[in-house]
């Protein structure tokens, strides 16, 4: 039994991202850097041999996934589990919390000038965002931030893949970017 | 930087073209004016705010007062744009570090814009992620410990129950993918067909072909739902049971494909207010 073995029998095996120290649980004779050899191995075996799946990192974890071009086929059966996506609302208020995390439901709402508590317990619901800490102001309100299952959702491998500001064509570039944490301070 | 109010000098005197919106397509407040501001190529760093406000206020003319909420948030902003509106009116020394009335409202709709494009790209990684599947998940059934469960139960009770019994057929517990018998898809890939030939279609027309069989109407009308979802094409129906209309999205009316889902449902927002 080769690591290599190992590493695909867990991969296969589970039904969430793992991460390679997860991964490293199954032997004694593995650790981090061997399971990362294993996976980058697998991971060119995959695409040499066309398998209709691959490896893919998804939120700081590996993950065998099917490749996008099979969804018409898989489609068509009632048991392939399907991801419901989200309301513009709800991306919206997501998109505002996952820039300007921690923030609290106010702050949301006045980006959006909207009330937003509805999308925001659906968030919540959907364990997108989670209460994070409590603010300073009045009534020290609940602030919020992105989950794992936020990256996971979008197939992001971390918070830096959200698009950044100097990708963004709204004039904005030139001007104090108030959506950006690190300007949060 | 923001020019000076004087600068733009405003005419308001053309505004009397009938200007009507439906309030119910937007979003909020910052959605209607980005819209109004858009649709007539203002300039966002110099917005003739009368212009603008009369607008506005002409486009909430007719909101409900079903849903209080909402119709606070338009007219919190009515508030702010008669107040802007007010301030430009009036001299403002000419030293002054005094910012433009409208830099805020200006912050707010640049900010509100990136929001949506971001908004734009977190949906388009949605749907590609969505294209991806992982292995299927079953939930793992819930156990109660036996330790909970008090017995009492005499023997006779017992036999009687046990004598009673019909074994049931073994359940077949395989995990089995099952093909739907009309597919979602095949209706998708005719619906856009059609709506390629004729622009718009009745949903009756759609089944027309098909009267035998109810499952093609299920799928038809899914079919339709996702591709409304999909912003692909644009449903219509004047009232509930009149005929519904699935309509190309190049023939959809004015904006469409921009919410044609917030038309005709409620968002979450609107669905907690109203509980």
């Amino acid at each position: 039994m080769n690591a290599e073995q190992i590493v695909e029998a867990v991969l296969f095996a589970s039904d969430a991202p793992l991460r390679a120290e997860e991964i490293a649980r199954a032997d004694e004779t593995l650790d981090e850097d061997r399971v990362e050899d294993a996976l980058r191995a697998l991971r060119s075996h995959y695409l040499e041999s066309t398998r209709a799946f691959d490896l893919v990192e998804v939120a700081g974890g590996y993950q065998l996934l099917t490749r996008p071009e099979f969804a018409p086929y898989l489609d068509r059966f009632d048991t392939v589990p399907r991801t419901s996506r989200l309301s513009r609302p709800a991306l919206e208020a997501l998109a505002i919390i996952a820039y300007r995390q921690p923030i609290g439901r106010l702050e949301v709402e006045y980006v959006r000038g909207v009330g937003s508590a509805g999308v925001i317990r659906t968030l919540q619901d959907r364990e997108l965002i989670e209460v994070v800490g409590r603010g300073e102001g009045l009534g020290r309100p609940l602030l919020y931030g992105t989950t794992p299952r936020f990256l996971e959702h979008f197939g992001f491998q971390s918070i830096d893949d959200l698009p950044h500001p100097e990708e963004l064509p709204v004039v904005l570039r030139d001007r104090s970017l108030p959506l950006l944490p690190e300007e949060e301070g | 930087m923001l020019r000076s109010p004087a600068a733009s000098a405003e005419r308001d005197t053309d505004f009397g073209a009938a200007f009507l919106v439906e309030i119910d397509r937007f979003q909020g407040p910052l959605d209607l004016l980005m819209h109004l501001i858009r649709r007539q190529e203002f300039d966002i760093f110099d917005i003739p705010i009368a212009r603008i406000t009369d607008q506005f206020l002409a486009a909430i003319r007719g909101i409900g007062t079903t849903d209080l909420d909402s119709a606070g948030e338009f007219l919190e902003m009515a508030a702010t744009l008669v107040r802007i509106k007010a301030q430009m009116l009036l001299p403002r020394p000419i030293d002054a570090e005094d910012e433009d009335p409208r830099a805020e409202l200006v912050r707010r709709l640049l900010e509100y814009e990136q929001i949506r494009d971001i908004t734009a790209r977190l949906e388009r990684s949605e749907a590609d992620r969505s294209r991806r599947h992982a292995k299927g998940w079953v939930q793992p059934r819930q156990r109660t410990p036996d330790s909970d469960l008090p017995l009492d139960t005499t023997i006779t009770e017992f036999l009687e129950v046990a004598c009673g019994i019909t074994l049931p057929e073994p359940i077949d517990t395989d995990h089995r993918v099952t093909p739907r018998t009309v597919s979602m898809e095949e209706k998708a890939t005719l619906i856009l067909s059609r709506l390629a030939d004729e622009g718009r279609i009745e949903f009756a027309r759609l089944l027309a072909p098909f009267r035998h069989d109810p499952m093609h109407g299920v799928m038809t009308f899914l079919a339709g739902l996702e591709l409304s979802r999909r912003r692909a094409i644009h449903l219509q129906q004047a009232r509930p049971f009149h005929t519904l209309w699935f309509i190309d999205r190049a023939d959809a009316p004015l904006e469409a494909d921009q919410e044609p889902f917030a038309t005709m449902y409620p968002t979450s927002d609107e669905e907690a207010r109203t509980r």
